[in-house]
């Protein structure tokens, strides 16, 4: 068996850390709430036996799976029109460069008003923050398209309709993913403040009752399950991408995040 | 000078057409007012907070929070990319932390920090610096490592000390990396602190916003709404104007 120095120092210093935690929390050196990794894991499976956790993690998943496709949807569609239309596009550029920097949760009273305290509120303002990173991507893909491309097609007596879908879209891909990686981790974020501040499922929830009956092993068993749930939806987005993208990639040196 | 008014015309009507029906759809009792206040209403409320102070006061404590935690994230994050880069030992020690931990969403650990730092300022920066450093040391981490090798071996060649190095070949090369951080870290700042202030304080513009949606005064929320994007559009564009000045030999990207 050969291990890698390289492997060793890259789990160094979360282990280390995990290690003093544990060890510091049991002696009791540390802070009650911050309690202590295997208390964690202890109360991870206690909410998991007794249910408690399905109903809030499905409540949360439903909301940003809802949420984030509706406005990656409505993002691309737009984007899309924005970027080939210029009509389309001087009607969106004014709103979406006002709009932009304005955190979405802003509206979320707005939201929280118009759809009441159920799904839909959380669906609608994760959709509509989830819009301005896959719409900017998207319309700036297409205009950044590369014309020789387009003339070749077109030389060739390419009908507008092939050329849409055989060069257009296969040159915004890239772009386009790169949005909607953005897009998705808006939507974990103002999941999480739209859960807590007015709502009565989802893992935020949970995460404030465990605070609320001062049990800080369940707080931060929620606190694992939301990390966890955005970690893997992100791995889930960047796996789809190499499959779509595979003939981008070829001979490139990845250099996104992975 | 007519053809220059209608190409402004139609670059920009989207914003007073969209005004104007609001303000048409909540006149003509289409929407209840109470609920969707016409620009109008929410223009004299903006007028009035203005002038006496109340708006000025909770920006001020926005903008102070998201800037000192930005600038912190800014000052730790750029040498801590340089090193990361530079150094086969830092690298391997921390690059899982930020590369595994960049996708997860860290605003679940927003109630240990409130509890560690308590619910005032404190805690709000600490947090907005942990959300500004993954993006920049992300970013300026890749900037730092895709310096073309040519560039550190000719100037080794002439005799250039480490520092010189450092101070005139690899910052340069990287500042246009660091600046593409530095614009995607500062709309998180705002963004974070005006979550956090919604979640749990009172003051600052994310309470502005929640005091005011229970009091169902929503003209007073779209105030502050309008207020936070003229916030967001200007310290962006302060951020363009100094990066044009710095990198003065690239133009940006528009």
């Amino acid at each position: 068996m050969n291990i890698k120095p390289a492997l060793i120092l890259n789990w160094t210093v979360p282990v280390i850390a995990l290690v003093l935690w544990e060890v510091y929390g049991r002696l009791d050196l540390l802070p009650r709430y911050l309690s202590a990794p295997t208390l964690i894991v202890a109360g991870l499976w206690e909410l998991a036996v007794s249910g408690e956790l399905w109903p809030a993690l499905a409540a949360s998943i439903y909301r940003v799976a809802a949420g984030f496709m509706a406005g990656t949807a409505a993002g691309i569609v737009a984007g899309l029109g924005a970027g080939l239309v210029p009509g389309v596009r001087n009607f969106f550029d004014p709103l979406v460069s006002f709009l932009f920097s304005i955190p979405k949760i802003a509206f979320l009273p707005v939201f929280l008003l118009l759809f009441g305290l159920g799904h839909a509120s959380k669906i609608g303002i994760i959709a509509f923050s989830v819009f301005f990173p896959v719409f900017i991507a998207s319309r700036h893909a297409v205009l950044s398209t590369n014309p020789i491309l387009l003339w070749a097609a077109r030389n060739m007596g390419t009908p507008p309709r092939t050329i849409f879908f055989r060069v257009t879209i296969p040159a915004v891909a890239p772009q386009l993913f790169a949005g909607i990686r953005i897009g998705l981790a808006h939507a974990f974020v103002v999941l999480f403040a739209a859960e807590l501040i007015g709502s009565k499922a989802g893992l935020a929830n949970l995460i404030s009752y465990g605070e609320e009956w001062v049990r800080f092993d369940l707080m931060f068993a929620g606190i694992v399950c939301f990390a966890v749930l955005g970690f893997v939806s992100d791995r889930i987005l960047m796996a789809i991408r190499r499959r779509v993208l595979r003939g981008h990639l070829i001979g490139t040196e990845e250099q996104v995040v992975q | 000078m007519i053809a220059t008014a209608i190409k402004l015309i139609g670059r920009w009507y989207s914003i007073p057409l969209l005004l104007l029906v609001w303000q048409v759809a909540v006149d003509s009792g289409l929407v209840q007012s109470r609920l969707l206040p016409s620009p109008s209403q929410v223009w004299s409320v903006l007028v009035t907070e203005l002038a006496n102070g109340r708006l000025v006061y909770h920006a001020a404590v926005t903008l102070c929070r998201a800037l000192i935690g930005f600038t912190l994230a800014v000052l730790v994050g750029i040498p801590f990319a340089a090193a990361m880069a530079r150094s086969a030992l830092w690298r391997n020690l921390f690059e899982p932390i930020f590369f595994l931990g960049y996708p997860v969403p860290k605003i679940a650990l927003f109630p240990v920090f409130t509890y560690i730092f308590g619910i005032g300022s404190p805690s709000k920066i600490a947090f907005t610096f942990i959300e500004c450093l993954y993006p920049i040391v992300v970013t300026c981490f890749f900037g730092f490592r895709g310096i073309q090798t040519r560039l550190v071996w000719t100037a080794a060649n002439f005799g250039a000390s480490r520092a010189v190095i450092l101070g005139r070949v690899i910052l340069p090369a990287a500042l246009p990396n660091i600046f593409a951080g530095l614009r995607l870290a500062l709309p998180v700042a705002i963004i974070v602190v005006v979550i956090t202030e919604m979640i749990g304080d009172s003051i600052g513009l994310g309470y502005y916003i929640t005091i005011w949606s229970t009091r169902f005064s929503f003209a007073n929320v779209y105030a502050a709404i309008f207020v936070i994007g003229v916030c967001g559009f200007l310290l962006d564009q302060t951020l363009l104007l100094v990066r044009r000045h710095v990198i003065y030999w690239q133009r940006e990207v528009p």
